[in-house]
């Protein structure tokens, strides 16, 4: 299948657009990584289905907009969304689950000015919002999982790979998050980091800052 | 034959959505609705002390948005096939994160400021969502008046749902949105979703 058949395009970040990445590496899947910065936004916003990013193009021009959705079709079409309707719900339970910590982050702390009130949106989100995410991703993980590296089932899901790059984002924005995880995630982390197609790619993509 | 249980307090919310795909889809489920104060004695029964929950023989599903997934896609209204799926989930998304931005507003604050939040929701939030949805049907509705593939799906019921909160504060707010507006009226021309309307009680939210 050659790259011209699929374009994913975003910014040259991990940010929303890295889960749909390493979901296409885990899959072995070619496509074209179109990456911009800030400053060539004006000219490809105009492309884009809703005037946002990312969007995944297909061969007849198709777009698909919305990052989680992009992502969970990727997943299906690599098969790592599940071998039915119940698994590939479990699946989705753990990725809302984890999406909406992400967003609490992004709306509570990240975007806060004042270096005061920062400090403090990030006390409570890593004693609150952290702590309460890591129990609920364990009880998650205890009712779907069969096996002790990922979530449902015995085999890796588009799942495994979002909490996997949340943690690392996590980790990289606020390194006094590592405590907070223990080491129950170890043998998940482990597992994709030895990933054959994923370290290729975990050690080949670009460093960025988020 | 499987047996379904929707748990959530006692009104549309979060819920909704999922009622919806079940009474199109003339599925039986037990509508158990806890009120505010009997929550607290059932809140460490759910899997992350959250509600909705869906219970499908015994198992518990959690979030609103995996909940409504799920039964779209075991009750046929999640397209034919995997890109299908997308495009509907795509709108799916769209319309909930207009739900996010309303939502909150309507569930949670108090007047005055509640009053404040809503004038500047439709002067600033509105209009984009709706122009969005507008975008997508152009894109996927193959000209009919659904959003993909003419046939009604998990799509239709979501904006659906999403856009009755806020039709209840003005319902003036698909005049400049023809196709939304027809697109609504036919979702409330199914016969299995007009007959739950009907006999659907009156809640706050």
């Amino acid at each position: 299948m050659s790259s011209g058949d699929l374009k994913f395009y975003y910014f040259d970040l991990q940010a929303r657009g890295e889960l749909t990445r390493l979901i296409l590496a885990a899959a072995g899947r070619s496509y074209e990584d179109i990456r911009f910065g800030f400053d060539k936004w004006p000219e490809y916003k105009p492309k884009m289905i809703l005037g946002q990013a990312p969007v995944l193009e297909l061969a007849d021009g198709t777009q698909l907009p919305q990052s989680l959705t992009i992502a969970r079709y990727v997943a299906r079409e690599a098969g790592l969304a599940g071998s039915d309707n119940l698994e590939s719900a479990k699946i989705d339970a753990v990725v809302d689950t984890q999406k909406d910590v992400n967003e609490t982050y992004f709306s509570k702390v990240f975007p806060e000015k004042d270096e005061t009130k920062k400090a403090e949106e990030l006390k409570k989100f890593l004693d609150e919002t952290v702590t309460k995410h890591v129990e609920n991703l364990g009880k998650l993980k205890k009712a779907y999982s069969k096996d002790e590296k990922y979530f449902v089932g015995d085999k890796l899901s588009w799942a495994d790979l979002f909490v996997f790059q949340s943690i690392q984002a996590l980790l990289q924005a606020v390194p006094e998050v590592k405590g907070k995880f223990g080491e129950q995630f170890k043998p998940l982390m482990d597992a994709i980091n030895g990933n054959e197609n994923i370290k290729k790619y975990l050690d080949a993509r670009p460093q960025t800052a988020f | 034959m499987s047996t379904y249980k929707l748990y959530y307090f006692d009104g549309r919310g979060r819920a909704e959505i999922s009622r919806l795909i079940l009474a199109i889809a003339g599925q039986k489920f037990e509508d158990i609705r806890y009120q505010s104060n009997e929550w607290p004695s059932h809140k460490s029964e759910m899997p992350l002390d959250q509600m909705p929950v869906l219970e499908i023989d015994g198992m518990k599903l959690p979030q609103s948005m995996t909940i409504a997934r799920f039964l779209a896609r075991q009750f046929h209204l999640a397209g034919k096939d995997n890109l299908e799926q997308a495009k509907i989930e795509a709108v799916a998304d769209t319309a909930t994160d207009l739900l996010n931005k309303f939502g909150p507003i309507i569930w949670y604050q108090e007047e005055p400021e509640k009053k404040a939040s809503i004038s500047e929701f439709f002067a600033n939030e509105l209009p984009k969502h709706l122009h969005n949805l507008e975008t997508l049907a152009k894109a996927y509705s193959n000209g009919g008046s659904f959003f993909v593939g003419n046939n009604l799906t998990f799509a239709d019921l979501c904006v659906y749902d999403v856009l009755e909160n806020i039709l209840e504060v003005d319902a003036n707010i698909l005049n400049q949105y023809p196709w939304l507006k027809t697109n609504r009226d036919e979702v409330a021309k199914n016969t299995n979703i007009a007959t739950y309307l009907i006999n659907r009680s009156q809640t706050e939210f």
